[in-house]
C-alpha cells in the first residue's frame, strides 16, 4: 500500500484552469473523498494520479516515486470508472483476468486472484457471463473485482455508483465501505454526492473551481465549515442562510435580518465582537431548528415565529418549508408533529450550532470560534 | 385505407421494385444457359433446353477461373490492406478531435470524390516508372488507397460509440496505446470492421477501369475479362452472359453469408442499449 502525495498541482486545458495549486497528501490505507459539483476538478485530480492527464504544474508521488511523467500501467493503480468500462468482448472472468495476463501472472495464480475477488463481491456465478448479460450492480461490482484482482497500491474510484438506482447505491455504499476495512487499502473516491462522502470517507476534500476549499474528517466539514460555499455543499437539507447585521444592545450582541431578531448566546457572542455593525451571513442547519410542538427536547436559545410553505413527510421526520418575514428557512421537525400549510408556528432555534460567515461575496469565509 | 389494403399495395411496390432490380440479372442467366438462337430469338424463348456450352467455353477454354482466382485475391487481399491502416487511422481520428483532426478528415474524405478516369493517366506513368504493371499487388494497394477514406469514415464513426473509458481502462490494467486499441477496442468494434470489409471486398470484386488499365494477361480480372465479349456477334452476348453469372453468382453467396453481419454492423449502435 502507499501514501499519496501531491504538491502544488495545477492542469490547464488551453485557457481553462481546471486544477489549481492543489495539494494533498493521502496517507497509507486512508479512505479520501474528493467532493464537489461537476466542473470543480475532482475528476481532473484523479485522472492525474492515475496518469490520464499531465499535471501542467506541480508533483504526484504515489509511494516514494514520482509519478509525474510516468504511463498508468506503471503506477501500480487501479481504476473503477463511471460507467464501469467493462470489455465487452471478454467473459466477467477474462475481463478480471485481464490485467494480471498482460503482467504475465501464471495460469494458476490468475485463476486463484480471480476466484478470491468473485468470492469477496459474491459473484461467482457470474465469470462465464458477458457484460451485457449483466445488470448494472453487477457490472460495478465486477469493474470491483477487477480493481481488487490487482492487488495494487491505491485504488482510485470515480464517481462508481453515479449509474446505480438509489437503493443499488446504498447497498453498495456499505459493500465498498467493507471492502475498504477487509483490504486496508489507500481509496482516493469522486463523487459529487455529500451522502456518499459523509458515509463512506475518513477524510472530505470540499473543491470548487479547482480550488480545494477544505480538507477534514466528514464531522469536521459538516460541523465546521470553513466558507459559505462548503457549509451550503455538505448536509441535506441545505443549510439555511440569513443575510444579516450584528447590533450591540444594552451589553448583548443581537443578529438584526430586518424581519426578526435573534439573541447570540454568550457562549458565541465574544467571538463576534470585533463584527458588531458588520453584514454578515447567520448560517443554521435545518436540523438545528425544530417546531416548539413536536414535543421533543430539542436544545432552545433562540426562536421564531414562522408561517408554514410546504410540508414533505419524510418517513423518519418532516421537512418544513417556512416564511419568517421576508426569509425562507428549513426545518426539520418530528415525524408525528401536527402541521399544516399556512399555519403560524413557533420555531426553536440552537443557537449553539450557528455559524457566521464574512467577507466579500462570493464565498465569504466563517468567522471562526474554534 | 385498412392494414390489409395497405400491407397489399406495400407487398405490390416491392414486388414491382424487385421485378425492376431483378429482371436484367434474371435475363443474362437465361441467356447463359440458352444458345445464341434461343437467345436472341424474337419473340423472346421462356421454355428451351438448357446447354452449359457458354459456361465451358468461358471457364475451360477461356481460363475464366484463372482470372476468377485473380479477382478473388485481389478482393480479399484489398479489405486486409485497407482495414489495416483505416482503422488505426480511424481511431486516432476518434480519440484525438479538434480543429485540425477535423479538417484533415475532410481532406481525406474528398480524395474518394474524385472520380477515378481523373487519375488513372498518373498511376498508370507511376506504376509503368516504378515497373509494377501486370502485378497483382499494384491492383490491391490500389484498392486499398481507393477504399480507405470510405472504410476509415465508416470505422471512425464505430470508434467513436466506444467509451474512452475502455481504452482508460485497458492503458491502467497494463496496455500501451497501441495495446488498449489491438486488445480492446478493435474487438469492440468487429461488427463495424465486418461492415468495413464487406464494402471494401464489393468495392474490389466489382471494380473495372483501374483493372482495365492497369492489368495485362496474367493479372486480368473477372470484370475485364468479360468485357471482352462485348461485339457485334451473338455468340460473343452469350459468353458474356456466362462471364456475368459468374461474377455476380459468388457476390451473392458471399453476401447471403455475411448479410447477417453487415446489417449488423451497419446499425450497431444506432439505438442505445
Amino acid at each position: 500500500m502507499a501514501k499519496v502525495v501531491m504538491k502544488g498541482v495545477s492542469k490547464h486545458f488551453g485557457a481553462v484552469e481546471a486544477v489549481k495549486n492543489f495539494s494533498l497528501t493521502v496517507e497509507d490505507k486512508e479512505f479520501v473523498i474528493l467532493l464537489g459539483p461537476s466542473g470543480c476538478g475532482k475528476s481532473t485530480a484523479l485522472r492525474m494520479v492515475a496518469g490520464l492527464e499531465h499535471p501542467t504544474e506541480g508533483t504526484i508521488y504515489i509511494g516514494d516515486h514520482k509519478v509525474n511523467r510516468l504511463a498508468p500501467r506503471d503506477r501500480d493503480i487501479a481504476m473503477v470508472f463511471q460507467e464501469y468500462a467493462l470489455y465487452p468482448h471478454m467473459t466477467v472472468y477474462k475481463n478480471l483476468a485481464f490485467g494480471l495476463k498482460l503482467r504475465k501472472f501464471s495460469k494458476g495464480e490468475i485463476d486463484q486472484r480471480v476466484r478470491d475477488a468473485s468470492k469477496i463481491l459474491g459473484m461467482e456465478g457470474l465469470l462465464d457471463r458477458k457484460p451485457r448479460e449483466l445488470s448494472g450492480g453487477q457490472r460495478q461490482r465486477v469493474a470491483v473485482g477487477r480493481a481488487i484482482v490487482r492487488k495494487p497500491s491505491v485504488f482510485l474510484f470515480d464517481e462508481p455508483l453515479s449509474n446505480l438506482d438509489a437503493k443499488l447505491r446504498v447497498q453498495m455504499r456499505a459493500e465498498l465501505s467493507k471492502l475498504h476495512e477487509r483490504l486496508q487499502t489507500t481509496i482516493i473516491y469522486v463523487t459529487h454526492d455529500q451522502v456518499e462522502a459523509m458515509t463512506m470517507g475518513t477524510k472530505i476534500v470540499v473543491m470548487k473551481d479547482g480550488v480545494i476549499q477544505q480538507i477534514g474528517p466528514p464531522l469536521d466539514v459538516y460541523d465546521l465549515p470553513v466558507n459559505l460555499f462548503v457549509a451550503g455543499f455538505i448536509g441535506s437539507p441545505m443549510m439555511n442562510f440569513v443575510p444579516c447585521r450584528i447590533v450591540s444592545k444594552d451589553g448583548r450582541l443581537f443578529l438584526d435580518a430586518k424581519s426578526f431578531e435573534l439573541t447570540i448566546p454568550e457562549t458565541k457572542a465574544r467571538y463576534y465582537k470585533s463584527l458588531v455593525g458588520a453584514d454578515v451571513i447567520f448560517g443554521i442547519r435545518p436540523d438545528d431548528i425544530h417546531s416548539r410542538s413536536d414535543g421533543s427536547d430539542h436544545p432552545e436559545t433562540g426562536s421564531l415565529r414562522a408561517t408554514v410553505d410546504v410540508v414533505e413527510p419524510l418517513g423518519p421526520e418532516i421537512q418544513l418549508y417556512v416564511k419568517v418575514g421576508q426569509h425562507d428557512l428549513i426545518a426539520c421537525v418530528g415525524a408525528r408533529t401536527s402541521v399544516r400549510v399556512r399555519q403560524e408556528i413557533e420555531l426553536v432555534l440552537d443557537l449553539e450550532k450557528m455559524h457566521i460567515f464574512e467577507g466579500d461575496p462570493p464565498n465569504p469565509r466563517v468567522k471562526t470560534d474554534f | 385505407m385498412d392494414s390489409k389494403a395497405t400491407k397489399c399495395l406495400i407487398y405490390c411496390a416491392i414486388g414491382f421494385v424487385l421485378v425492376v432490380f431483378l429482371f436484367p440479372v434474371v435475363w443474362v442467366a437465361l441467356i447463359s444457359f440458352k444458345n445464341p438462337v434461343d437467345a436472341f430469338s424474337i419473340p423472346p424463348k421462356w421454355f428451351f433446353t438448357p446447354t452449359l456450352e457458354n459456361h465451358i467455353f468461358i471457364w475451360v477454354e477461356k481460363r475464366f477461373l484463372q482470372y476468377l482466382k485473380n479477382s478473388l485475391l485481389v478482393s480479399l487481399c484489398t479489405p486486409i490492406i485497407s482495414i489495416s491502416v483505416s482503422s488505426m487511422a480511424a481511431y486516432a481520428f476518434s480519440r484525438w478531435r479538434n480543429r485540425i483532426s477535423r479538417f484533415s478528415l475532410f481532406f481525406i474524405l474528398t480524395f474518394r470524390m474524385v472520380p477515378v478516369i481523373l487519375i488513372i493517366l498518373p498511376l498508370y506513368v507511376i506504376v509503368q516508372k516504378v515497373g509494377m504493371q501486370d502485378n497483382i499487388f499494384t491492383l490491391m494497394i490500389i484498392y486499398a488507397a481507393l477504399n480507405i477514406p470510405f472504410t476509415l469514415w465508416l470505422l471512425r464513426g464505430f470508434f467513436i460509440d466506444i467509451p474512452l473509458a475502455l481504452d482508460e481502462s485497458a492503458m491502467i490494467d497494463g496496455c500501451t496505446r497501441f495495446g488498449a486499441f489491438w486488445r480492446v477496442v478493435l474487438p469492440s468494434a468487429s461488427p463495424g470492421l465486418i461492415a468495413a470489409s464487406i464494402f471494401s471486398f464489393g468495392l474490389a470484386w466489382n471494380e473495372y477501369f483501374v483493372a482495365l488499365c492497369l492489368t495485362g494477361i496474367r493479372t486480368k480480372l473477372l470484370t475485364v475479362a468479360a468485357a471482352e465479349y462485348r461485339g457485334e456477334l451473338i455468340q460473343y452476348w452469350s459468353y458474356s452472359a456466362a462471364a456475368a453469372v459468374g461474377i455476380v453468382l459468388p457476390a451473392v453467396i458471399f453476401m447471403m453469408v455475411v448479410q447477417k453481419y453487415f446489417a449488423r454492423g451497419l446499425t450497431f449502435g444506432a439505438v442505445k442499449g
